[in-house]
């Protein structure tokens, strides 16, 4: 297959960026996430991590049930750091997220 | 396109609602999601990748891929096949990351 | 707010669990990330053959409806729009309904997230028109849309042989169905069965490439004798299904990775009790299975909640829980026959811990 295929579809890895990262010694799906932000965007790995794992299986000779899946961090879902943040004068994290949060994020 | 007599289906009657896309007055079926009433209308490019700036639309229609993304009522990157259309909306494409924070305003 | 049962997924498993449960008298409630319950239920127009006899035969679509009602009117909460979206330090779920977040005391968890569908690679997968086929029958029957008019399928296997039969009736041109496979490796009266619906099969065959400038206009199938291009403007991928676990993950449930049942899952005993014993898990999330075994998966699950919530008592408990397996049995023949095998040895490798 054409090595520029795009493997994860929110932050636009290939196949190709993929095989580098297992050539510089990534072994599992997490190490190629901190090389490459593969299964990082907003779907957190929920469409490419089997996909990912077959590219791994092949590329290790290793059978499937020993590739690893990506570990799960909250939040689990697609959520705004105002929903998190939740009531602004109460919370002691609003300070931090501040300048990411955004009028609309928060009343919305 | 909607299906008016849909073969498998009981008919339903489903009223109409208005709702605008990049300005524009269309018509959806109420009930539908924002997806489907995009879709309804002819419209299958949502918005475009961050970095590649490709072309993207509905995937898997339930939450989970977020290819779907649009811009409701001035939220960003909102599932389009999570929510619901309502009469008035106002529904953008989703053409890439919206500007926040540093503004002068604070929050 | 505080339950004594709070179920994690509003579709089948979830349903049949907090009718059975709120009948009992528990306090019952569905976190459901949808606007509405019912699951993936709310999508299938096919007949629905083999359901618990209480059911009948009937239509996906009209069980979500049954469901949905029953729910309502015997008092179980439906937290509709609510996702789960972790956990606090003290194993507390946390709950956002888009505004706020919020905890959600209960005794006991059911985890009934159900599966989803697994993408194919090829290149041009990403464009518009190329969608799971879930997601082309949520926008058939469910939103009444037309997702595309001439449409080629990946996967030959039951979920496409429905839909696509579906699609066609609806006046989508389904052009074939694309399948890796060869002739020999798949069931034969599935093959009849699209044979007798006048759909084509490619076996041993790919879909090399999709493009289109801003959404999908061609396929080429890789296949030996036919190299086609093909002109069209939807792109169906039915590449099966697998269990959703991200909540039982949060949960701190142990897992194991078993091919026949999905993949990655968690570990479970005979009461569908995880290694976090106030978490159970029931429907596809333990496992892909058919319709009936994930309602009798859900039932034997609550009958577990029962039993630790100590409303039935050991001896009816574990009467009902040898029926209900019986049941799983009949349920999991067939093609499901590997799903139960599969399925018996997670259990008693549990049973140690059980005890």
């Amino acid at each position: 297959m054409d090595k520029s295929t795009i493997v994860c579809k929110c932050e636009e890895i290939n196949i190709d960026e993929i095989e580098t990262a297992l050539k510089a010694g990534a072994c599992q799906f997490d190490d190629i996430k901190r090389l490459t932000r593969c299964g990082m965007g907003p779907c957190q790995s929920k469409v490419c991590t089997n996909m990912v794992r077959e590219i791994i299986a092949a590329y290790t000779g290793e059978p499937m049930e020993h590739i690893e899946y990506p570990k799960n961090r909250m939040p689990i879902k697609i959520t705004r750091l105002g929903v998190l943040v939740a009531n602004q004068e109460t919370s002691s994290v609003v300070s931090v997220f501040k300048e990411s949060v955004s009028e609309v994020d928060t009343n919305g | 396109m909607y299906i008016n007599d849909h073969p498998l289906l009981e008919s339903e009657f489903l009223e109409e609602i208005t709702f605008f896309y990049e300005g524009k007055q269309l018509i959806a079926k109420s009930g539908q999601t924002v997806a489907a009433a995009l879709m309804g209308n002819g419209i299958k490019v949502f918005g475009v990748s961050r970095k590649l700036q490709q072309p993207r639309g509905v995937f898997c229609a339930n939450g989970r891929c977020c290819s779907c993304f649009v811009t409701i009522d001035g939220l960003d990157h909102t599932l389009s096949c999570m929510t619901r259309i309502e009469e008035g909306m106002q529904v953008f494409f989703n053409g890439g990351d919206p500007v926040v924070g540093r503004g002068g305003s604070g929050i | 707010m505080e339950f004594e049962l709070v179920i994690i997924g509003g579709g089948p498993a979830g349903l049949m669990a907090a009718l059975t449960a709120a009948e009992k008298g528990v306090k019952t409630a569905i976190v459901e990330e949808s606007f509405a319950l019912g699951g993936q239920l709310r999508q299938q127009a096919q007949v629905l053959e083999n359901l618990p006899k209480e059911f009948g035969k009937q239509s996906g679509i009209a069980l979500a409806k049954f469901f949905s009602n029953k729910v309502s009117s015997i008092g179980v909460t439906a937290l509709l729009g609510h996702t789960m979206i972790g956990t606090y330090r003290n194993g507390t779920i946390g709950v956002s309904n888009g505004k706020d977040t919020f905890p959600i005391y209960a005794k006991k968890i059911l985890v009934t997230t159900g599966a989803a569908e697994q993408a194919a690679l090829f290149p041009g997968w990403t464009l518009p028109g190329v969608m799971t086929i879930g997601a082309a029958q949520i926008l058939l029957n469910r939103e009444r849309v037309l997702p595309g008019k001439e449409a080629v399928v990946l996967g030959c296997n039951s979920i496409s042989y429905d839909i696509a039969k579906q699609l066609r009736a609806c006046g989508v041109n389904v052009q074939g169905i694309i399948e890796k496979k060869s002739i020999d490796e798949i069931d034969k009266e599935l093959i009849e069965k699209f044979e007798s619906e006048n759909i084509e099969v490619f076996f041993h065959s790919n879909i090399e490439k999709a493009a289109g400038k801003q959404h999908v206009e061609k396929v080429w199938i890789d296949n030996d004798v036919l190299k086609k291009e093909r002109e069209i403007d939807l792109v169906c991928i039915s590449n099966g299904l697998y269990p959703v676990t991200e909540p039982l993950e949060l949960l701190d449930c142990e897992f194991t990775y078993i091919e026949n049942l999905g993949g990655r899952i968690p570990k479970y005993g005979s009461s569908f009790t995880t290694s976090n014993s106030s978490v159970y898990v029931a429907g596809n999330a333990a496992g892909i299975t058919c319709i009936e075994g994930i309602l009798v998966t859900a039932s034997i699950a609550v009958t577990g909640i029962l039993e630790d919530l100590a409303i039935l008592n050991n001896i009816e408990a574990k009467k009902q829980k040898e029926i209900l397996w019986t049941e799983l049995l009949k349920a999991e023949t067939g093609r499901y026959s590997k799903v139960h095998d599969a399925r018996i040895s997670l259990v008693n490798d549990f049973l140690p811990k059980e005890i």
